[in-house]
């Protein structure tokens, strides 16, 4: 049973795609597993013959045995005693069996590990003999260390695990943060130690702050204007994560939408009541003055907060703005909105950057994570509909943009498939535009440095 | 003489490695410096000057042209009671002497049960960048230090030129010196009268936060401008001078890698299998490993034999321009 999401312990089995005794392929869905947060296909890691299947419906717990796989030439053996147990074993005593079992079962279960261990040990599944599809972990000692993933190892496990500097490791270790949610701004999204800093800087309260009706965090530090952060749609204020670094030290407030992230998944009829929605929330933060920085749908918004809140915006940089134009492309929001696994996902979200290789499989795992809970996906599937209907922008901030009063800039990737940058030229001579070649629709992940030092000049 | 005087004196690489000789001559009649062309003719490249005329021949001897015979007669002074200074004309025939250096005097303290030893100071003219070519150009610091046995020290400042020269001296072991031939002209503050810089100790030659550099040899200088040029995008780079690559300073190297988790080598003899290799792993190896925040970065020479064409001698071995783009990228997590 992979762990597939970093809560969880156990995973229910829903449905197998695959009969007892079928020969399965490398990559191959084997089976659908459910969290208490997450519905997701789990792959063969191996090829080899399919036996011993947990029952549908059975827990089973992260670590433990699914099912076996045989090589096509090895004789099939008893159901090993693990196989479907519905409890985890306890430490010390693992693998030995079900609950229940006496004592006699345990030590069949033992014997039987020892017997395939006589027969040259359990093997790695590329080497052709059975393994259990499983992690090390609960099957016997012996067998975890042969199982174990070795580095330079052709497990796709080893392609999943976080990529992260020593110090970042270190720093993390220290501060007990798991390095798998962590979107890291290094190379090939590798973790590393400003990453961590900027996380721990960032104190995130276990239970949101709110404004108005929307969950708010901050960033608490300098003594500049603050920034507050609109992310786009389908995202959350977790988005803002690789840019922070980049924004020096002042003071962030980051907001998530009607339906996004930590707030409530209200019905939203049209663009005029997110607006409304956004813009009480900003009025309960109570700012005298701040600089908003918006994404996609949040720098719409941020436009329409700058058209009511002209007084206390200071300045303003709309990051691939919505509400320029009528082109968006639709496909790209829908399959989003209707997206329940990671593997649907992320052929979605590789729309959004330059270089697809950006958005990694365990990415959108952890997009996905974020999207699990239906009501989210309901309510931006519903908000979608009613802003974005028939794959069009249905409001224009175009007037809003021409008597923008706070100075503006505009940050558009020249490669964004989501929305046209040419809409950048819609803006008044005063608004300065900054486009990027070779940069999609999120410029804040794909150049965060550029985009902070943008944000960072004074207007 | 007053402290004044003294701290602002300055000599060239060539003329504290002299001064040193000079005093070693003078104050210690065992010493006795050997090699090709070092009596009238003043050396290959003028470091021996004028000795012969102060200290007469019996102290200055010109060798034959074999490398292997008088490395062999310097081995034999040095086993018998004498301090030589053998100086090659250029580090690239070390190769004529190596039974000599790496089979003789590396190994018979440790093979007469320490009954006896070979203190004996080899100088070496190394490294690239006066046209002289395939032959007489490279930087072979690294095959000597592989061996127990023998010290290397590569000096980049005069000051550092002539305490390690003395300091080899008073080593009871065979001290080797690379001394890089573009650096025999660079002029710097050198201290008067006798002193000595510990061999095996690193020099920090600039403080930084942001990444280490640790360079060997000319690159030291070359690291420092590069560090210099950082400064305008407000990367703080540290500069440490190797100095001595066997016994290497593993304490600074270490320490400074943990400070500031980025770790860059630059060294001019070919990178594969060299000295940057042995520091890289060394780092890899210790807890400062836990400390990196980015992969260790080596540069070196090229793959290729030290190239006549001038623009393809610079490109042979590390450059500013290089170790900037290396260092801006490591330094800003790029790497």
């Amino acid at each position: 049973m992979p762990k597939v999401d970093m809560d969880m312990d156990r995973g229910r089995i829903v449905a197998w795609h695959v009969a007892e005794g079928t020969q399965v392929a490398k990559g191959d869905p084997l089976f659908d597993i459910e969290t208490d947060k997450a519905a997701m296909e789990v792959e063969a890691q191996a090829a080899g013959i399919l036996h011993h299947r947990a029952a549908e419906g059975t827990e089973v717990p992260i670590g433990k045995p699914v099912a076996w796989l045989y090589a096509a030439d090895e004789a099939v053996g008893p159901s090993p005693a693990e196989i479907g147990a519905s409890e985890a074993p306890a430490p010390g005593n693992a693998g030995s069996g079900a609950p229940g079992e006496d004592g006699r079962a345990s030590a069949h279960a033992a014997d039987d590990a020892g017997r395939r261990d006589a027969r040259g040990g359990p093997l790695h599944p590329d080497r052709g003999a059975h393994a259990p599809l499983a992690r090390a972990g609960a099957a016997p000692q012996e067998q975890a260390d042969a199982l174990a993933p070795r580095a330079g190892d052709s497990d796709p496990e080893c392609g999943d695990r976080p990529r992260a500097t020593p110090a970042a490791r270190a720093r993390a270790r220290d501060a007990g943060i798991d390095l798998a949610g962590i979107a890291g701004s290094g190379p090939r999204g590798r973790v590393q130690r400003a990453d961590i800093d900027a996380l721990l800087t960032t104190a995130t309260p276990a239970q949101p702050q709110r404004s108005g009706s929307l969950a708010v965090s901050r960033r608490g530090g300098g003594s500049g204007l603050p920034v507050v952060l609109l992310h786009g749609f389908g995202s959350d204020m977790t988005s803002w994560t690789p840019l922070e670094p980049h924004l020096g030290d002042r003071p962030l407030i980051r907001i998530d939408l009607p339906g996004h992230g930590r707030s409530a998944p209200d019905a939203m009829p049209d663009f005029a009541a997110l607006a409304a929605a956004v813009r009480a929330a900003f009025d309960d933060l109570g700012l005298a003055r701040a600089h908003l920085v918006g994404h996609s749908l949040g720098g719409a918004l941020a436009l329409a907060l700058a058209d009511t809140r002209p007084r206390q915006i200071a300045a303003l940089t709309l990051i691939a703005p919505a509400g320029l134009g009528p082109q968006v492309n639709g496909p790209a929001l829908a399959g989003i909105c209707r997206a329940t696994r990671a593997d649907s996902l992320a052929p979605w979200l590789r729309t959004l950057v330059a270089d697809p290789r950006r958005i990694t499989d365990s990415y959108a795992r952890l997009a996905m994570d974020a999207r699990a809970d239906p009501a989210l996906r309901a309510a931006q599937t519903a908000l979608a509909d009613a802003i974005f209907p028939d794959g069009t922008q249905g409001f224009d901030l175009t007037a809003a943009l021409d008597r923008l009063v706070p100075p503006a800039r505009i940050v558009w990737g020249k490669a964004d498939a989501i929305i046209p940058w040419q809409h950048a030229l819609r803006a008044p001579g005063r608004v300065g535009l900054h486009l990027f070649d070779h940069i999609g629709h999120m410029p804040q992940i794909e150049c965060p440095e550029e985009v902070g030092k943008i944000v960072g000049q004074p207007l | 003489m007053n402290a004044v005087t003294e701290a602002v004196r300055e000599l060239s690489y060539a003329e504290a490695l002299r001064e040193a000789m000079d005093i070693a001559l003078d104050r210690d009649p065992r010493v006795v410096l050997m090699g090709e062309d070092i009596g009238v003719y003043g050396g290959a490249f003028q470091v021996t000057g004028d000795l012969v005329h102060k200290y007469g021949t019996d102290r200055v001897m010109d060798t034959p042209i074999s490398e292997l015979g008088g490395a062999g007669v310097a081995v034999g002074a040095a086993l018998t009671g004498l301090r030589p200074i053998f100086e090659f004309q250029f580090s690239d025939f070390a190769t004529l002497a190596m039974e000599q250096i790496v089979n003789q005097a590396a190994k018979l303290r440790y093979m007469l049960g320490g009954a006896v030893s070979v203190p004996l100071v080899m100088r070496f003219p190394a490294g690239s960048g006066t046209g002289a070519a395939a032959q007489h150009s490279q930087s072979l610091e690294a095959w000597l230090a592989h061996v127990p046995g023998l010290k290397v020290v590569q000096p980049t400042t005069p000051e550092d030129a002539k305490g390690l020269l003395l300091a080899a001296l008073d080593d009871p072991d065979p001290v080797m010196i690379f001394e890089h031939k573009i650096l025999y002209k660079m002029k710097g503050p050198v201290p008067e009268g006798h002193y000595t810089t510990p061999i095996g100790t690193a020099a920090i030659r600039r403080t930084g936060r942001d990444l280490t550099i640790v360079a060997s040899g000319i690159m030291v200088h070359k690291a420092l401008e590069a560090a210099r040029e950082m400064e305008a995008d407000g990367i703080d780079a540290e500069v440490i001078d190797l100095r001595s690559v066997r016994p290497i300073d593993r304490d600074t190297i270490l320490g400074s890698a943990r400070k500031t988790g980025r770790l860059m080598i630059v060294h001019e003899a070919v990178k594969t299998l060299g000295i940057g290799a042995e520091i890289s792993a060394m780092v890899a190896e210790s807890d400062a490993f836990d400390y990196l925040d980015s992969p260790i970065i080596r540069l070196g020479g090229a793959e290729c034999p030290i190239p006549y064409n001038p623009e393809l001698e610079k490109a042979a071995v590390p450059q500013v321009p290089g170790i900037l783009s290396a260092a801006r990228d490591l330094a800003k997590g790029r790497v």
